[in-house]
């Protein structure tokens, strides 16, 4: 690995440190808002408690495989607003004129940005989604893949609001757009694949990531598939490199509004 | 105390959050993409539930489920509740309250009335939206007179009030603790989880008591329960309930904000 990686690295590492650090100010507020999260989540234990005192079977899925869907979707969506919460902020900093300051660093901007804040309330997600699996469903072959998707996930999951904020580059209300597919992924990453059918399913797969970040990989834990996992790397490589050329490509188009902004 | 209570300039700032609403009409309009992917996940999620349309689950059928979920969905989501919550938790913490609480009314009937401008707007549109929908793809809701519709719109409005005043107390937690934010997506998920997503009877039959006390009674089920199945025993059951529910939660409100205001410390700048 070249020094400049290393460094680079380096550098968003201690970021995402400083950011914690400075949420830590409040101990109280910073405990709070990750034990709250945390019963916050377990709220809907008990809406998949009485859904399957309905019907033992929903979409496919018993309570075991929903509770690794739904780790799996607090541990995703955790880590990627751990090191990446800027990426689901981008439209505001564009609009606003605030990308000034990251320009001038003698780093790269893209890391520079998305790993710039971090939401302290997403540790209490990541925590949950680890405690689910050791609750509900754990080995130890099955802890390894579950870390591996949440990192791919959590990377995909930025690099979609990342394509998703760029488009604030050329249109200005994009970010209401942008929030509302993200709340649709959401919606859907916390209920079985097998309820949705037809062009919902396209969507679920092909449009929006939830396939990829949650769906296929829950399916891999359940039942390892090679090709399925190879296909996940895969779309994370893409999705990156994706993210990053649009995000680029909008940056020229990028005009600062000279507001006055210290980042220390 | 007295100088607070004229309703005059209340029914001011309600009329200038109205007219404020109605200028961003269209961002609103934006918010029933997120609304509708919910409806329809709701609709296949119970769409899957039920092996045929006639079965009943919990004394519901498919539609009249479903219609409740759409229902407390749509009183959920037309209400803005921000300015009750994070509004109020950032004029504590930023101390923008000391400014406010020297104005001629008393803040908390200033944030109810400004919540209650926002969603005079909000929520008739959403209702709308709800109601295509569910026409579309769920079909007209079955029994339905417009009588018990017209009987509904007191115990909404009433149950969309008592939302605002727990979350309004909620929020003044931040004269004791900074964030009061955890305790509201406390609050928020015991409404979403118990109170949206079910009704009350689907709950084991010795739970259903307790949940009764909560305010998923007067807030959620009340209302979508009277529009689905409505009969005056209900009726009148739920309207004492959010009679009670409405006075406790007003008492708590203001004993909650004097203690709170005495509590508070001002810095200069």
């Amino acid at each position: 690995m070249s020094t400049a990686v290393k460094n680079q690295l380096r550098v968003c590492l201690l970021a995402i440190k400083y950011n914690i650090m400075r949420e830590m100010l409040n101990r109280v507020t910073f405990l709070t808002n990750i034990g709250f999260m945390i019963l916050n989540n377990a709220t809907f234990i008990l809406q998949w408690m009485i859904l399957f005192h309905i019907k033992e079977d929903i979409g496919g899925y018993t309570m075991r495989e929903v509770m690794l869907l739904w780790g799996l979707a607090a541990s995703t969506f955790g880590l990627s607003r751990i090191f990446f919460a800027r990426a689901f902020s981008l439209p505001d900093l564009i609009v606003s004129g605030k990308l000034d300051s990251y320009l001038v660093q003698p780093k790269n901007v893209l890391l520079s940005v998305i790993t710039s804040a971090t939401n302290t309330s997403a540790i209490g997600d990541l925590l949950y989604g680890l405690i689910l699996l050791c609750v509900f469903c754990f080995s130890l072959k099955r802890l390894f893949l579950f870390l591996l998707f949440t990192v791919t996930g959590a990377v995909i999951l930025a690099a979609f609001a990342l394509l998703l904020g760029s488009l604030s580059f050329w249109f200005l209300r994009a970010d209401a757009f942008a929030q509302h597919l993200m709340n649709s992924f959401i919606s859907f990453s916390t209920y079985p694949d097998g309820i949705f059918h037809g062009a919902a399913r396209f969507l679920l797969y092909q449009v929006l990531p939830v396939g990829m970040v949650i769906y296929r990989p829950v399916h891999v834990m359940v039942d390892f598939d090679m090709g399925s996992l190879a296909r996940i790397l895969a779309y994370t490589v893409l999705i990156c490199a994706l993210a990053a050329t649009v995000f680029y490509r909008g940056l020229r188009r990028y005009a600062s509004s000279n507001l006055m902004e210290a980042r220390m | 105390m007295n100088r607070h209570l004229g309703i005059r300039k209340y029914r001011v700032i309600y009329r200038s959050v109205v007219m404020e609403s109605l200028q961003y009409a269209a961002s609103i309009a934006m918010g029933f993409i997120s609304f509708a992917i919910i409806i329809f996940v709701f609709i296949q999620l119970w769409n899957y539930m039920y092996s045929s349309p006639g079965e009943l689950i919990a004394g519901y059928n498919k539609a009249q489920m479903i219609w409740y979920v759409m229902i407390t969905e749509t009183i959920w989501f037309g209400t803005p509740s921000q300015v009750v919550t994070r509004q109020v938790a950032g004029d504590i913490r930023g101390g923008n309250i000391a400014y406010l609480m020297g104005k001629p009314y008393h803040y908390c009937l200033y944030c109810l009335a400004k919540y209650t401008g926002g969603w005079s707007i909000q929520l008739p549109m959403f209702a709308l939206s709800a109601l295509g929908l569910g026409i579309v793809f769920v079909g007209p809701l079955p029994d339905l007179s417009p009588l018990a519709l017209l009987a509904a719109v007191p115990v909404v409005i009433a149950g969309i009030t008592i939302d605002a005043v727990l979350r309004l107390c909620i929020s003044m937690i931040s004269f004791w603790i900074e964030d009061s934010n955890p305790f509201q997506w406390l609050y928020s998920k015991l409404l979403l989880v118990v109170g949206t997503l079910f009704p009350v009877e689907i709950f084991p039959a010795a739970l259903q008591p307790l949940v009764k006390f909560t305010p998923v009674y007067t807030v959620c089920y009340g209302p979508a329960k009277l529009i689905v199945d409505f009969s005056m025993e209900k009726y009148l059951e739920i309207l004492l309930a959010q009679a009670l529910y409405l006075g406790a939660a007003l008492a708590l409100m203001f004993y909650l904000y004097g203690k709170g205001v005495r509590k508070l410390y001002v810095n200069g700048g």
